[in-house]
């Protein structure tokens, strides 16, 4: 395991049941990055985390944070001591007011952060002596950021943190996280399906589909490997696959085939034997490639 | 901080227990003096009881009831402070982390940098100390009432009667918080003790030596003047294994 990761998972297992909620992840976060987990609906974001924090165990395979294996012992409470979390229901103590939920969470974080307490106070609009209950899932949702971001953490681990919120709820949540992000220290692990917010953060991306991981790299990286090859024939589309190395998806429509590949070097020198009109690349936005990579896992 | 959080999760549960049990107390002391003036009748029953086990049930009730002390182990530590104080015992033991599954907040009690015995055991100590309270208070209302209807009840009586109460709810609280462990929300593990506590009572009347109520109440140190220390040892060995049981489900549980 790396210290210049700040997660990592290598052949991750976890099964429910009869169900295997992980089959196999390979998942590396780097310190000091902001990497968005994207993946649909029950793809294993959400068990990943629980995984990672401790609150479920791994069926089979490693995982670690900051080098060390989750545990619900005394070594994984240390742990958690330098992370951050919110999770995707965000509910808190009902019977607890926002000043007392505040007030409960900071003995257990010596690095608090206390000018953040209050900036995140007046920034959000909270007020001390309401009652948890009766805040919206917006408020909440602030609140429970807050109570992850004043840890003094190295790591924020976020389970889908807009979920449930309307677009202007959700962007100022983001931009309170990239205004954070950009004056900490820290890696910041955040999951989601909303692939906007994610080309509007990350650095990093990470996308699970059925339990495995499907892409991983840097935003950068990724748009430069993958691109689309277009190839126009005189006639119609040869009908063979191409075999060069890379290829993610075929399409043919007419006289046209359009080509997703992570090498383009080594497809467009195979498709020349194809003898095309003319061959065109483009790069990739982070949808397609998503919509790609989990269409051909079927 | 998690003292703090359990007792704030308990509190009206235990404030509604010790009231009711106390209130309950006094209020027997005060029955006391409408009994006595009842007793001419009671008597009468008593000539007419046959020799039947319901008529030597009906004939040492009322034996007993001729004496402020009968009349108070009979009426308010056997009868109400043993049921309710079970009662109460168990629905302190309710709850926890497994039901905050349900109330969403689960994943955030997880995330503190605590361990999850850590997390039980203010649960339980916060839960235990309750108990001891609902067990010791109300008993000792009735020496501090006894002399407003011209009686007297002996504090130590009360206190050794409250440890009796104690030992044996502490047992009902550690069932339900082993139950707690396997069921994610608090009905479950409330009817499941409940049912476990009237089969108890039930198998009294079977095998009296067994009788988890008998050692509750205190009813060898009435007759005898001695503690049922088996009985409480007993309690005591079979409530820390169900909280270790407890202990170990919760450790090995997926959230």
């Amino acid at each position: 395991m790396s210290n210049d990761l700040a997660i990592e998972t290598v052949d991750l297992w976890k099964r429910y049941d009869d169900v295997d909620a992980l089959r196999g992840l390979d998942l590396q976060v780097p310190a000091g990055s902001i990497c968005g987990f994207l993946g649909r609906n029950g793809a294993g974001k959400t068990t990943t985390i629980k995984v990672l924090l401790g609150m479920a165990r791994a069926t089979k395979g490693e995982a670690r944070i900051f080098g060390v294996a989750p545990a619900a012992d005394a070594r994984g409470a240390a742990v958690r001591q330098r992370i951050g979390f919110v999770s995707d229901e965000k509910d808190l103590y009902d019977y607890m007011t926002v000043g007392e939920i505040i007030a409960f969470t900071r003995p257990f974080f010596p690095k608090w952060r206390r000018d953040l307490e209050e900036k995140y106070v007046a920034k959000f609009e909270l007020s001390l002596h309401r009652d948890i209950k009766a805040l919206s899932r917006g408020t909440r949702t602030k609140l429970a950021l807050l109570l992850a971001l004043c840890r003094g953490a190295e790591l924020l681990i976020l389970d889908e943190p807009t979920a449930g919120l309307d677009p202007a709820m959700a962007e100022d949540v983001l931009q309170a996280l990239v205004g954070h992000v950009a004056s900490e220290e820290m890696t910041v692990f955040f999951s989601s399906h909303q692939i906007s917010e994610i080309d509007q953060i990350a650095d990093h991306v990470a996308i699970i589909d059925r339990g495995r991981m499907v892409i991983s790299g840097s935003l950068d990286e990724l748009r430069d490997r993958y691109q689309r090859v277009q190839l126009v024939f005189a006639g119609d589309a040869p009908k063979a696959d191409p075999k060069a190395p890379g290829v993610v998806r075929v399409q043919r429509q007419g006289r046209v085939l359009t080509i997703l590949t992570r090498d383009r070097e080594a497809l467009v020198a195979e498709s020349r034997a194809w003898s095309p009109v003319s061959i065109d690349s483009s790069p990739v936005s982070l949808k397609e490639l998503f919509l790609e990579s989990v269409k051909t896992e079927d | 901080m998690l003292w703090q959080k359990a007792w704030l999760e308990t509190r009206w549960r235990f404030v509604i227990g010790l009231v009711i049990l106390t209130v309950m107390a006094g209020t027997n002391v005060y029955e006391y003096v409408v009994t006595q003036r009842m007793m001419p009748l009671a008597e009468s029953a008593l000539a007419g009881a046959d020799s039947s086990p319901l008529g030597a049930a009906i004939r040492e009730a009322i034996t007993l009831q001729r004496e402020f002390r009968g009349f108070i182990w009979y009426n308010a530590i056997r009868d109400n402070l043993t049921q309710m104080g079970v009662l109460f015992a168990v629905l302190l033991g309710c709850g926890g982390l497994l039901a905050e599954t349900k109330k969403g907040s689960a994943l955030f009690t997880l995330s503190l940098p605590v361990t999850r015995k850590q997390l039980l055991g203010a649960r339980v100590g916060t839960g235990l100390a309750q108990c001891f309270a609902i067990a010791m208070l109300p008993p000792l209302v009735i020496p501090l009432l006894a002399p407003a209807v011209g009686q007297s009840f002996s504090v130590i009586d009360s206190l050794a009667h409250g440890l009796c109460l104690f030992f044996v709810g502490a047992l009902f609280f550690s069932l339900a918080s082993f139950l707690s462990t396997l069921f994610g929300d608090i009905w479950r593990p409330l009817l499941i003790a409940v049912f476990i506590a009237c089969v108890a009572a039930l198998a009294q009347f079977v095998a009296p030596e067994l009788g988890v109520f008998k050692v509750m109440s205190g009813e060898s140190y009435f007759r005898t003047g001695s503690l049922p220390w088996m009985g409480l040892v007993t309690s005591a060995v079979l409530a820390s294994a169900l909280l270790y049981s407890a202990a170990e489900t919760l450790e090995r549980r997926d959230f």
